[in-house]
């Protein structure tokens, strides 16, 4: 890992002229008092601006987990500050975050996590529906996104009767169809063989590039890390290390 | 229409366990509609021969009469009564009365005896009483060729003064112009028995009445009550009501046979709260089935709920999903348990059940347990199951609505 390090070429500072998508100022989150506290994550700081694909890397136990629930406003901070499109997601609850969750973040879980009796089509389009997207619209952009994650003919397959690799890529539709300003996706490859992760991980990069979609995903998987343009390492929950490469 | 798919999906998902909170919902609809059936069947047969017998389901008097009878306090322009009365649709039958309490006198021996004066052809067309004559005949108005008016007196009182069939008898009473009356009459028929309302009573013509105790007749004819029958028992509350307001006449009181009847109607509420007892057991034990597999169900779920939150569904909508889930399982129930119930109601109340041993209840007797169909008896199960359904998925819809999106999903 040291070596990715060494390959560093460009460091985060110099990166100008983007839009800020999230921003976490000295963000904290502890478990636990006493003799059992665990400082799951330090005084973060961190900045990623629209585009960009990061991977969050680091032992177990690190902190990648949490750092991705705070940003997705699915945990919340001990102290500290998670702002994402300028808007303070930790004051945020019940209604008014879930709403935000919906239009602003992009979810991919592990294990894939889809509505198992909702079949691949609808498992996309839910969300456009929670949004109130007409018909027409959500027709189009189904298939257009199924295209892109190359499931064509495989719309009305129930989650149980795709492949992991196949749920997964309906994850990640699920997840870009709604066009958020971010996709969260936490060691999205795990559960799948090194071949079709990295399978996984190249759809994703190209969305990246065509669309401009930002993704930040954590990873085990040294050619999972690549495949990154920006690696931000953590260890005992603290930032190490932040490196971008062109 | 997103989260009625969800819900509908949801339902088809765990078949076994859905059919099986299906059919104890729907055994638990089938329960209560047949105890429903029973009970309502039961009363409104025991109501209804309980009016039929002498009560009738509707009943004028001189105001107070009730509380205090008297032979003054009449009612009088009694045609015009009459016909006001029998313009109204829903009346089967109406009948003026007049009561002399008399001395009856036969064979060496005297009673005190009821007397009531009836209109012979109403009576018979308004309650059971012709069809309890058990021996000779049902009186009429017609005078004998020893020129005496037809009586009929009860079981009891014929036995008390030996007297049957073709015998005179003798009654003593007071007139309403002060007089004293006292005529002989000859004996038509005997009615009813032992156990009857009828058995210390006798019973003579209108005419016969109203000459006996020199009463109006004709235009001029008066009554202390007029009975009226009904198309159905429930309809007793609000014709009376009605009837009051329509009379127009402030001296007359227009009451149901719950009123005249009151002690009786009494005990038959008091009974009735007995069987609420055995339908709350029933609900009991259906919502805690439901409570089961509708927890089960939820918790089996959680992590799918706390995907659904994490990927922006509110709270309200996973709560929504969890209530229209039951219900739907609640309607089905209910359309299962009405088809299920339908057939055995209807049995039951054109059938009905034999009763082992008949109960005699003041000389009437019940033979026969009968069923009811009706709105009541459909409605209060569905209302009930639907009800006790949605009370029992509030746990888990609050739960469900309520989840923190990360635990559930790092639940199993
Ligand atoms: N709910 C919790 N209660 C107590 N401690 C927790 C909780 N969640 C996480 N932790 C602790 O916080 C630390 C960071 O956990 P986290 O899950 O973020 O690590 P991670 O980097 O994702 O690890 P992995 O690579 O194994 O997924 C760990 O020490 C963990 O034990
Ligand atoms: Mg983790």
């Amino acid at each position: 890992m040291n070596n990715i390090a060494q390959n560093n070429t460009q460091k985060r500072d110099v990166l100008v002229n983007s839009t800020t998508v999230i921003e976490t100022k000295m963000l904290c989150r502890h478990f636990g008092q006493g003799d059992t506290l665990v400082n799951a994550l330090t005084d973060a700081n961190l900045t990623i601006n629209k585009g960009e694909f990061t991977t969050i890397i680091g032992p177990s136990g690190s902190g990648k987990s949490t750092l991705l629930q705070l940003i997705g406003g699915l945990d919340t901070p001990t102290s500290g500050e998670v702002l994402l499109d300028n808007k303070h997601i930790s004051q945020m609850t019940g209604t008014e975050l879930s709403d935000f969750r919906r239009d602003h973040i992009g979810f991919i879980f592990q294990a894939y996590n889809l509505i198992p009796v909702l079949s691949a089509k609808e498992n996309i389009e839910y969300i456009m529906l929670l949004q109130g997207i007409s018909a027409q619209e959500r027709a189009k952009r189904v298939s257009a996104i199924m295209h892109d994650v190359g499931l064509e003919g495989l719309e009305n397959r129930r989650p149980a009767q795709l492949s992991g690799g196949q749920q997964q890529r309906v994850a990640v539709a699920r997840a870009m169809v709604s066009e958020p300003s971010i996709i969260l996706a936490d060691e999205p490859t795990a559960n799948l063989d090194s071949k079709t992760g990295i399978e996984l991980l190249d759809m994703m990069k190209t969305l990246n590039e065509e669309q401009k979609m930002t993704f930040v995903f954590s990873t085990h998987d040294p050619k999972i890390m690549e495949r990154a343009k920006r690696i931000i390492r953590l260890e005992d929950g603290c930032i190490v290390d932040d490196e971008c490469f062109s | 229409m997103l989260i009625a798919k969800l819900a509908f999906r949801n339902i088809l998902r765990n078949r076994r366990r859905s059919l099986l909170t299906l059919l104890s919902m729907g055994g638990g609809f089938f329960l209560l509609c047949l105890t429903l059936s029973m009970s309502e069947g039961s009363y409104s047969n025991i109501i209804n021969i309980f009016t039929q017998d002498h009560t009738g389901h509707v009943q004028i008097h001189h105001t107070n009469y009730l509380e205090r009878p008297s032979l003054y306090k009449t009612i009088n322009n009694l045609d015009s009564i009459l016909a006001e009365v029998e313009a109204n649709p829903q009346v089967i039958g109406v009948t003026p009365r007049i009561y002399g309490p008399s001395l009856a006198y036969g064979k060496n021996k005297t009673f005190p005896a009821q007397v009531i004066g009836i209109d012979t052809k109403r009576e018979a067309l308004t309650t059971r009483l012709k069809s309890k004559v058990k021996q000779g005949q049902y009186i009429s108005s017609d005078i004998s060729k020893e020129g005496y008016f037809e009586a009929m007196i009860g079981y009891s009182l014929a036995n008390n003064l030996a007297l049957t069939v073709g015998d005179e008898l003798v009654l003593i009473s007071q007139g309403i112009d002060g007089s004293i009356a006292n005529d002989i009459f000859l004996v038509k028929g005997i009615v009813g028995d032992a156990n009857s309302y009828e058995k210390m009573n006798v019973y003579l013509s209108l005419p016969a009445m109203q000459q006996f105790l020199s009463m109006g007749q004709g235009e001029n004819s008066q009554a202390h009550e007029l009975a009226i029958t009904l198309a159905h028992q429930q309809l007793a509350q609000p014709f009376a009501q009605t009837l009051q307001k329509q009379l127009e006449v402030s001296e007359l009181t227009v009451a149901p046979w719950q009123v005249v009847e009151s002690s009786f109607y009494n005990s038959m509420q008091a009974d009735k709260k007995g069987s609420y007892v055995s339908m709350g057991i029933i609900i009991f034990i259906v919502s805690i089935g439901v409570l089961n597999t509708i927890l089960m169900g939820t918790l089996e779920r959680t992590r799918e709920f706390g995907v659904l939150k994490a990927i922006g569904t509110r709270p309200l909508s996973l709560f929504n999903l969890i209530i229209l889930e039951s219900l739907i399982l609640a309607v089905i129930s209910c359309l299962f348990g009405l088809l299920l119930s339908l057939p055995v109601c209807y049995w039951l109340a054109t059938s009905g059940i034999p009763m082992p041993e008949p109960i005699d209840m003041g000389g009437i007797v019940f033979d026969t347990m009968l069923g009811e169909v009706s709105w009541y008896v459909v409605i209060v199960p569905s209302v009930v199951v639907i009800a006790s359904t949605l009370l029992v998925s509030f746990i888990p819809a609050i739960r469900a609505a309520q989840i923190s999106p990360l635990k559930a999903l790092q639940a199993t």
